[in-house]
């Protein structure tokens, strides 16, 4: 298994505050040990090595996270909590999950 | 049955082309555990076009505990009208209780409404969407020019899959407008919420929704105390449009 995070540098060259937070969270967990590739999603180049990953795999937001299988299969994660409990076995509040959800998909309120 | 990612890209380029009722038509012949979301508000228009093709369609709706009399009732006559099962979902009991003890019933007016919709909206609508395949919102493009401007008409919903499974989104009103929505809901006789003869345009739970006055954009009626949520960790469709 090969896990692979993208960040994103916004078009300023500063980095997105959610993908800072994550890899903070990342290292003081030390589950960053885990994370085989980190790749750069740089709104300045839609040729950095995150942009064409996230085009190839019709993601549209960062940070993500990419888990290639064995089998060659890749799944994708936009939901941090998400990840860390299905693929690094980490514990989370249902609350703090779906409270993730919700900041990484603003529409899903007007439901 | 499910899409995988490349197909669902693929698809989404010709379903836009498509009517709702196209698009209604082939995810439903897709998909066998699919259901709609309805909210109580005019996205009835999705139960009204399913219902035609499959008179049996799965419906669901979130009952947050927070919504008006007349969504209620709205919900029943929707219930009554085509003779479907609406799963009517309730948030965690404690969730609410470990909210409403530590921070009153209207924390949402100090902070702001995250917390509350997470605990009452989107908690029981990940329990629900683990039992699908996929499911059909009534999300449109014109209800949010600035986060909606993408919206696909069908896309691979990373979020709420189930793990190493997938989960399809279908969005069959992306590409209506408002108008277009009332017209079909007038002249196909669709009962609808009665809020809107009162000004509301999009309806939510009562504390965070409020009726407008002409000329005002539909975002304008929910929360409307707190500040245009900014958006920064999207990668921008400019460059990911440019290949």
């Amino acid at each position: 298994m090969k896990i692979t995070l993208v960040k994103k540098i916004l078009a300023d060259g500063s980095p997105c505050a959610k993908c800072a937070d994550v890899q903070e969270k990342l290292e003081s967990s030390g589950q960053i040990r885990q994370i085989d590739e980190t790749l750069i999603a740089d709104e300045r180049d839609s040729d950095s090595p995150g942009m064409q990953l996230a085009r190839e795999l019709d993601v549209s937001r960062a940070p993500f996270f990419v888990v290639e299988k064995d089998d060659g299969s890749r799944d994708v994660y936009t939901v941090y909590l998400k990840f860390v409990k299905e693929v690094l076995g980490q514990q989370n509040s249902a609350a703090d999950e779906a409270r993730e959800i919700l900041e990484n998909s603003n529409d899903l309120d007007f439901l | 049955m499910a899409v995988d990612t490349i197909a669902t890209v693929d698809v989404d380029k010709k379903l836009q082309a498509e009517s709702p009722q196209a698009v209604l038509e082939y995810a439903l012949s897709q998909f066998d555990d699919i259901a709609i979301s309805f909210s109580g508000a005019e996205d009835v228009v999705l139960i009204d076009m399913a219902h035609r093709i499959r008179p049996d369609i799965q419906v669901f709706s979130l009952d947050t505990g927070r919504l008006h009399p007349e969504t209620y009732r709205f919900i029943d006559r929707v219930r009554n009208h085509y003779q479907i099962d609406i799963d009517v979902l309730f948030p965690d009991a404690a969730a609410v209780n470990k909210l409403v003890r530590e921070k009153g019933l209207f924390s949402f007016y100090q902070d702001n409404h995250q917390e509350c919709c997470s605990i009452r909206k989107v908690m029981p609508l990940k329990q629900k969407l683990l039992t699908l395949d996929a499911w059909v919102t009534g999300q449109r493009r014109d209800q949010s020019p600035n986060t909606r401007a993408h919206l696909p008409v069908i896309q691979d919903d990373r979020a709420f899959s189930r793990p190493g499974d997938t989960l399809t989104k279908f969005n069959p009103l992306a590409n209506w407008s408002s108008a277009q929505v009332w017209d079909y809901i007038r002249s196909n006789g669709v009962p609808y919420n009665d809020l809107h003869d009162r000004g509301f345009i999009s309806i939510g739970c009562e504390p965070c929704t409020r009726p407008l006055g002409p000329n005002q954009h539909e975002r304008e009626g929910r929360w409307w105390w707190e500040e245009a949520t900014k958006k920064e960790c999207g990668l921008h469709q400019a460059n990911l449009d440019s290949k």
